[in-house]
């Protein structure tokens, strides 16, 4: 399967071509709990993860709370 | 009943918990269930599938009664902070944000200025922003007038536990204030919590205190208690000090004096 590469989290990762968000999540084994995605710099909120189709050089960030004062 | 406005939130703790720098995850959670606080801090990170059991959302988003603050630190702009905060209220749902921007890891202390410009954008987007600031009451004043919700005054330098170095600067800071001030960062020790309280402080912020205790959750009971017992202090009216002895027995018409 053709792969793309996208920057996820700061690094380069390459993921199969035609992958959603949720396929990412999926992959990461983030699927289970409650992330933030950011995609160039917009918020995708859950409800458009499946639909929503990562390309070629895409920026992802996958957030999520930690501990902090 | 005596309760802590925050905008339109009703808090009957005036305890705030921060969430780093526990030994465990079960450690965090036993020190909130048994402070009985009702705000706790949360920070922002990136996903890492190593440490995927560190997400903090689920456990504390069970907790009754439990609000969460995102706050945004590791910003160091305005910007970051502000992308930093519609991050956090996606994944939180919380209309609170801790504002937190210190570009100098050196000392973390707070950039005003960058704070004043993320304040007046969350503020604008309704958010119900606290800042974390130096002891300033101009910059204090200022971002009343921006419409936050509180200002948080440092105590000291976060982590430090070099207590109330700032008492000077933050009573002023009460003075002049109409919102709730709240002392974040520096505490060491209860005591130091309940004289914040006495001073006229509506609320304390603590972490590393409690986090570090060998029992986290006993000294988090310890410092809820000394909270209340400087806010009951402090609305019972607490006496002036005096110059010289005043005393408190008769000084006349004992045993053989006239």
């Amino acid at each position: 399967m053709p792969q793309i590469r996208i920057e996820l989290n700061g690094r380069q990762r390459e993921i199969p071509e035609g992958s959603t968000i949720q396929e990412l999540l999926s992959i990461e084994g983030a699927e289970r709990q409650q992330v933030a995605v950011v995609v160039n710099e917009r918020i995708i909120r859950p409800d458009g993860r499946a639909a929503c189709i990562l390309r070629q050089d895409d920026r992802v960030e996958l957030l999520v709370f930690a501990g902090g004062g | 009943m005596d309760q802590l406005q925050l905008g339109n939130h009703i808090l009957s703790s005036r305890l705030i918990l921060g969430t780093g720098k526990f030994s465990s995850t079960r450690a965090m959670l036993d020190a909130v269930r048994a402070s009985g606080t009702q705000l706790v801090t949360i920070a922002l990170r990136r996903f890492n599938r190593e440490q995927a059991e560190d997400d903090l959302f689920g456990p504390l988003s069970h907790i009754e009664g439990l609000t969460l603050m995102p706050n945004t630190s590791g910003a160091a702009t305005a910007r970051e902070a502000i992308r930093a905060a519609h991050i956090s209220r996606e994944l939180s749902g919380s209309p609170f944000i801790k504002v937190e921007i210190h570009p100098n890891p050196q000392h973390l202390m707070p950039d005003p200025i960058e704070t004043y410009e993320a304040c007046r954008v969350l503020v604008s987007e309704g958010f119900l922003v606290m800042p974390y600031i130096p002891a300033d009451p101009v910059l204090a004043k200022r971002l009343e007038d921006a419409g936050c919700v509180s200002v948080m005054p440092l105590g000291s330098a976060i982590g430090s536990g070099q207590g109330l170095s700032t008492a000077a600067m933050v009573s002023i800071i009460i003075r002049e204030s109409r919102i709730p001030v709240i002392v974040d960062a520096g505490l060491r020790s209860p005591s130091e919590a309940c004289a914040a309280m006495e001073m006229g402080c509506e609320a304390v912020l603590v972490n590393s205190a409690v986090a570090v205790a060998r029992d986290p959750a006993a000294m988090a009971v310890a410092f809820a208690r000394a909270v209340e017992a400087g806010r009951q202090a402090r609305q019972a009216g607490i006496m002036p000090k005096y110059g010289a002895a005043v005393a408190t027995s008769p000084l006349t018409s004992f045993l053989g004096n006239p």
